[in-house]
This record gives structure tokens, sequence and C-alpha cells, in this order.
């Protein structure tokens, strides 16, 4: 009896410092799981507990990844060898089969090049018999066991961060690039040898084994000395585009919260993501982005589209997976899960991109792609949905600039009298300008000229700063497209500061009380507006700046003659679908121009009185 | 018990370098040697490209930086000199008190000797340089010098560290017994003090303490 407790007390030794080398090697080597365990170690140290098999051989890992738990159970056998193959997969542009989990949309183009780069076996040798000891001798015997084994692990340990592997799994650990190569594993109880041309560049270090009364644990690791051959270069960062005919949904709750994020936390490497061309229909965009979320969000859900009305949805794919980043933004901002500065200042990228629409994270990935790799890569951790948010409704039609194809100004406006860009609007700070926009207008400032977007940067400079940079950017900047010092489209944009074409910038709240047909109801609009308020008092200054932008661009010159204005006014964009040049031209009833005009004046005059007095919806209203 | 001794590799630092490497070392060290449970921290080093594992305790942290800053006075009071930095290991045991003994004795059984050159290239402009101060003598020659240096430093440091690492490996049975409760065992490291010969002294009390090493068995 007292043999099989003392066998038994080596048996769960050996076992747990398999399952222990096999934590140490996997959290050191798999990008995946690297994160995944940051996340853990974050949780836990604020409540600074240590699990039970943190305490084994003294050294604190953290939760044990879920696979390990499989794998221990498909290796119970002890005396067969623990082979853990560290495989470099270099993806051209297609997924592999190692790697068919994370891109399940993927085309397959062509296999994935694999190269095992390191091979760790750990070995319980045990080619005799030998009495098991007893009593005291037992109990020293087995501390002597668990010191050395503590020591192995602690030279493990150390030793994972000399090798040359070490390095490759630092860089694709990074949040901010994105690579076409990944780390995998394989364990298996059998190793497939090397091929001579493999072993020539490879080197060997064993581990002293450790005497384990009738055995020996042994750990040895064979390794490519040279890592060079791997040309580990980040994915060509795609230009920032602006995407013009971005479409959101009035009825997105920005405050929504998602299913737990606990998957797209460990959002694995999507290199194929940063290979696609930012220049994609909107309904390509989302997949891109697809593969991650719907990874770690099977439930993501339509009904924020429920209230939409179809014809503001230019693909409602970009739609369903719009709501999901918002909540893991959300997610992110409550767990303080991204921290580095890498990752906020990839949201702020995002930030400063033009896609205000609700389901802003549609655009975002072949926005950000080119600009934001950290997005794309690490999409359900990064996705800084907030700029989206404040803009439900109203801003969406403003939106039409952010289609990724300028053709289509598919801004879905939320009333017939409601305005839209016009095709030349493809720059993003239409979206932008809104945003703004709304922002000044909240302020209670006149949204006209420039002077808004003063008071709507420091509206939004007040909320919550998620990035030192950002403020500062905002801080010293006197005009809003210095928000945009990161995207390409500040060139537009100042074009479009200068370009007065677009009016009606202002209708969104008019539109909005005065659409009696538009599908959004007032108490939407009012959710939204707070949904706004809230979304502005906590992030997107950048969003801000966006939407001042916005603003400028479309903000008809208020200052000055009516005529100017009225000019512009009807060159504005209703749903009716009159084009935005042409609409001015198209012939149309009178009574149909006539409500037009009214409409225009009407919000005129209620950006002039919002500059000075509150205006009362309902005189609007008609 | 046997005292076990590690003369690690020596080597050829700059004065600016001289933190970052010992702190590599002598962390790398006791993380060997503190087997009690311990959250491991990971610590990338600034000018090299070598991430080496903290232990995570505080004290330890602060204590070490202490005794690397007194090393690196007496550095800039004794320039261009070999140094060598001692870290050992002990056991305290109680000892009836003799004339010319306290009572509580000091049971070294390992010791590591950590060699450094600390070197001045003449070129730069003097041993407190910065390592981004500009090169008296630009020019590609210089840049391509300096990061060649770099590189060698970074390649013995790694050699070093991989001696530290095989020391541990083929050596286990003369450390003692884990404690409980405790993370790391009691540690003395020493520097060389004002005088050279007063070095020669430490390690003489310290024989006498504890006896000749060969003779513990």
């Amino acid at each position: 009896m007292e043999m099989d407790r003392e066998s038994g007390k080596l048996e769960q030794i050996v076992s747990q410092f398999r399952s222990k080398i096999l934590h140490v090697i996997l959290d050191s080597r798999v990008p995946s799981l690297h994160h995944h365990h940051q996340l853990q170690q974050q949780e836990s140290l604020s409540h600074s507990r240590v699990r039970k098999t943190d305490k084994w051989f003294n050294l604190v890992l953290g939760d044990r990844p879920p696979a390990l738990e499989n794998l221990n159970f498909s290796l119970r056998n002890l005396l067969d060898p623990m082979v853990i193959d560290i495989i470099l997969v270099h993806r051209g542009s297609c997924s592999s089969s190692v790697d068919n989990l994370y891109s399940p949309s993927a085309p397959a183009v062509g296999p994935a090049d694999e190269t095992v780069i390191e091979r760790w076996v750990v070995q319980y040798d045990c080619p005799r018999f030998i009495a098991t000891p007893s009593g005291a001798d037992a109990s020293v015997s087995y501390k002597k066991i668990y010191k050395k084994s503590i020591i192995l692990l602690r030279s493990l340990y150390t030793q994972m961060r000399l090798l040359p592997a070490y390095r490759i799994f630092k860089q694709l650990s990074s949040l901010s690039q994105t690579y076409n190569f990944d780390l995998v594993y394989k364990v298996s109880s059998f190793s497939h040898p090397f091929s001579r041309e493999e072993e020539s560049g490879m080197k060997e270090y064993s581990f002293a084994p450790v005497e384990a009364l009738s055995g020996y644990l042994s750990v040895s690791v064979t390794y490519r000395a040279t890592l060079s051959d791997f040309n580990l270069e980040p994915l060509v960062s795609l230009p920032p585009k602006i995407i013009t005919d971005y479409v959101g949904s009035p009825t997105t709750d920005p405050m929504r919260s998602f299913p737990s994020s606990e998957k797209g936390a460990h959002a694995t490497s999507f290199p194929l993501r940063g290979a696609r061309p930012p220049s994609s229909s909107p309904f390509q965009r989302p997949h891109s982005w697809s593969s991650g979320f719907h990874r770690g969000f099977p439930s993501t859900k339509t009904q924020s589209l429920a209230g939409s009305p179809p014809a503001y949805r230019t693909s409602p794919k970009p739609y369903d997976i719009a709501s999901t980043p918002t909540d893991l933004y959300g997610n992110r901002i409550q767990n303080q899960r991204v921290s580095t500065l890498q990752q906020v200042t990839a949201y702020d990228e995002y930030k400063s991109s033009p896609p205000f629409s609700p389901s802003a994270s549609p655009s975002t990935p072949s926005y950000l792609s080119g600009a934001n790799p950290l997005l794309t890569r690490h999409c359900s951790e990064t996705a800084p949905v907030t700029i989206p948010l404040p803009l439900t409704g109203r801003s969406t039609r403003y939106l039409s600039p952010n289609s990724s194809d300028p053709s289509r100004h598919s801004l879905p406006p939320l009333s017939p009298r409601s305005s839209k860009h016009d095709a030349s609007s493809q720059e993003s700070p239409s979206g932008i300008r809104s945003y703004r926009k709304i922002e000044a207008l909240r302020a209670g400032e006149s949204p006209s000229g420039l002077s808004n977007n003063y008071s709507a940067q420091k509206v939004v400079r007040d909320s919550k700063d998620d990035s030192g940079r950002f403020s500062a950017l905002l801080s010293s900047s006197g005009s809003p497209h210095i928000g945009f010092s990161r995207s390409s489209s500040r060139l537009s944009f100042q074009d479009d500061m200068d370009d007065c074409e677009f009016s009606c910038a202002f209708d969104v709240d008019d539109v909005d009380v005065s659409d009696s047909s538009s599908q959004n109801t007032e108490g939407k609009k009012a959710s939204e507006f707070t949904a706004q308020s809230n979304l502005v008092g906590k992030k997107s200054q950048d969003a801000a700046v966006g939407i001042l932008v916005q603003m400028l661009r479309t903000a008809p010159p208020l200052r000055q003659d009516s005529s100017c204005y009225s000019t512009h006014s009807l060159r504005t964009e209703y749903e009716g679908g009159v084009s935005i040049a042409s609409g001015f031209f198209m012939p149309r009833k009178t009574a149909d121009a006539l409500e037009e005009l009214n409409s225009y004046r009407e919000m005129k005059d209620l950006l002039l009185s919002k500059s000075g007095t509150r205006v009362v919806r309902q005189e609007e209203m008609k | 018990m046997n005292c076990e001794v590690c003369q690690l590799k020596e080597l050829e630092v700059e004065h600016f370098e001289i933190r970052e490497v010992l702190r590599c070392i002598l962390h790398t060290i006791v993380f060997h040697r503190a087997l009690g449970l311990v959250r491991p921290k990971d610590v990338d080093l600034e000018l090299f490209e070598i991430t080496y594992v903290q232990c995570g305790d505080v004290e330890l942290e602060k204590k070490i930086d202490e005794k690397i800053d007194h090393f690196i006075s007496w550095v800039e009071k004794h320039p261009n000199k070999k140094s060598q930095i001692c870290l050992s290991f002990y056991e305290v045991k109680s000892k009836q008190p003799s004339w010319f003994t306290n009572k509580t004795e000091r049971l070294y059984w390992e010791q590591w000797y950590i060699n450094l050159n600390v070197t001045q290239h003449p070129k730069h402009h003097s041993s407190k340089s910065h390592h981004t101060k500009l090169v008296v003598d630009p020019g590609e020659s210089a840049t391509e010098e300096r990061s060649s240096r770099r590189a060698m430093v970074e390649a013995s440091l790694r050699e070093v560290l991989f001696q530290i690492i095989k020391f541990v490996n083929e050596k286990k049975d003369h450390v003692p017994p884990i404690s409980e409760g405790v993370i790391y065992f009691p540690y003395e490291i020493t520097i060389p003090s004002s005088s050279d010969s007063a070095f020669g002294m430490d390690m003489i009390k310290r024989m006498l303490h504890s006896g000749h090493p060969t003779m513990l068995s």
C-alpha cells in the first residue's frame, strides 16, 4: 500500500513536471496562448491568488491553456516521451492545414510552409526497477527529486528566452505588426525524424537529467541555430483608405455589451487580412474581420439591424460585425485588457479614420489594414469602434464618404430630406465632420464655421482620454485636419475644408426631427443622442476630430449669404434618390422642390438659432 | 556540503553597460536559486537583444540595484580595471561561540564570480558618456565598430548566461533543502572595496568564517 502511495507520488511529480514544462514552452512560443496568459496575468495580479497548478514547482505561470489539459489526458502514459514541436508556419496568401481554424473563410490558395524550428523532448526513463524507498527515506528522496525538478524548470524557463526562437515569438506576439508567419505547436508521443538537411542546421541541448528513484527525468531540445532564413517582415501596411460609402444603422445601441470577449481576446494571427487590399467593397471589408470575429463571437446578432431600414444598409455583413467590435472595445476599456501604448495607438489610428457610422467597424478593417495592422491582427481585442457609436442615426447621413467605393454614396439618409454626401465626398472627413458637428451642437455651439470645431474639440477633449497622444493632437491642433495627421485623408480633407459644396451637414437634427417617414422614431433619436453624448464623453477624441472635419466639409456657409446656402442645400441629396450634383437639376415636381427648400430653411434656422438659443425641436417637426 | 564555485567568463564592458549586464547576470543566478514560490518576470535588456528572468521580488531587486550602484561608484574611482563581483549563497548555522568566532556562522555553499573588465574607449569623451552621445570621430567606421563591439558584448553575455544554466543544471546536490516560506536562499554580494588589497581580505575573512571549502563535506 505504502509502495503504491509512494509510486503514486512519483507519478504525480512526473505528470505535473511534464505539464509544467509544456506550459512553460507553450507560453514562450505560441503567441495566441501567450496573449491568453497575459490577460490571465492581468486579472490574477489584482487578485493575487495562486492557483493550485501554479504551486507545482514553485513557478507561477497562470492558468493552464485548455489545450494542455487535453494533451495531458492524451499523453497519459508517463513512460512515453512527450515531443513538442514548435513549428513556424509561413503563410503565402492562404491558410494552412495547421491554421485552418483561424481563417475559416480565407481561401486556400496553396500550401503553407511549415518548418520545425524547435523540438523539445521530455522523457521519463525508467530502465530498471528499483525498490521504492519508504518512510523517511522516501520523503527525503521525493523532496530531492522535487527540488531538482524545480531547478531544472528554472533553467528551462531561462533557456526558453535565450534560444533563437524566442525572438521570433516576440515579433509575432507584437500587437503592432502583422506577419504572414505564425508559430504553432504540435505535441505527440513520437517524433518524425528530421531530414538530413534539417538536421544540419540544428543544434541540440540537453538539460542534466533529474534522478528520480528508478529512473530519470530528462529534457532536451533540438533547435535551429539560426532563423535568419525566415524573413519575418511585417506585412506591407497599406495606405489608409477612406471609405466613402460607409454605412451604419441608426439603431445600434452603442452601449450594448457584447458576449464575453474571452475568445476574442485570444485573437490569433490573421496575417491574411493584412494582405488583403483595402480597396474592397463593403462586402469584402468585413471578410477580413469576420473570420476573427465570427470565431470569437459566434453569437453575433443582427438585432441592431432590426430597426434600420434596408436602404441604410449597403451590406448587412459589415453591420453584423459592427456591433461586435463595439463591445469588444467596450470590454477592453472595462477590463483594461489593452493597456499597451501600441494598442492605444492603434485605436487612435482607428479613431482618426473616417468611418462614422454605428457600424464603423466593417470599414475599419480595410481602412486599418493599411494604417493599422494591429487591428487587423488582433481585431477582436483592438477594434476601436467607438467612433461610429456616437454617430448613430444622425450622423449616418454624413457618412457616405466612408465607402471605399467612391461611386457609392450609399449613406442611408434617415429621412427623405436627409442629406447625403455626394459621390465627390469620397473623402473621409465628411463623416468626421458630421461627428464634429454633432459634438458642436451638443456643446451648444454654433455649427457654423470652424469655430465649432474648437468647441467640439474642447468637448471631446474633456472626455476620457485614452491616449495622451491624441489629446496632444487635439490640443495642439488648431484645425480639425490635424487630428488626421495619421490619416492619408488629410490632404483630401483639407480640400474639403475649403470646399463648401456640401451642405446640410446640420440636417441631422432637422431631418431626424422633421422626417416623419424616417424609420427613426423620436425615442430612438433621443437614445441616440444620449448614446452619442455618452460616447462623446467616453471616447473618440479622434472621432470628434473626424466629426468636426465632417462638419466643416458639409457645413454650409451660414455666416454667408443665403443664396449660397440654398444653392448648396439644393445640392444635398435626399433619400428620395436625388443625386447631389444633379439633384438641383433633375426634373422634379415643384412641390418637392418647395418642400426641400423649406426643409433647408428650417435647418438653417435651426442652426442659426442653436448658436444662440435653444431651438425647440418640435418646431422643426412638420 | 561542498561550496561550489563558478567563475564566469570575463566580460569586457563599457561603463554605461555595467548596470544592465550586472542586473542580467545577478538576477539570472538568483532566479535559479530562488526556489520558493516565484512569479517570474521577464525583463528585456535595452542595450542588447536579450531577455532575462527576475524572480519578481521587489526587495531583492532593490538590494541588487544598490550593490550595482556601489560597484559603479567604485569603478568610477578605479577606471580601466578588471574587477570581480562575488555572489555567494550561504546557510546560517548556529555555532558554539568561541573566542574568535560569532555565535552564528555562515556556511557558504555556492559562490559565483562575475568577472568584468570595464573599458573606456579612447574615442569616447569620458567614462560617463551616455551610449547615445556622439562619438568624437564620426563616420561609418566608428558606428560599425561600435555595433560590432556591441554584438560581441551581447554574444559574450549570452555565453555567460548559458554558462550559468549549465552550471546550475550540472550541480544540484549541494543545494540545501528548500525551507518553507523562504523564496530565495540567503545571499551576499561582494564588490571590490576601496583598496585592492581589501578585496583579498574579504576573501580571507570569508574563509575564516566558513572554513576552507574542502574541509566542508
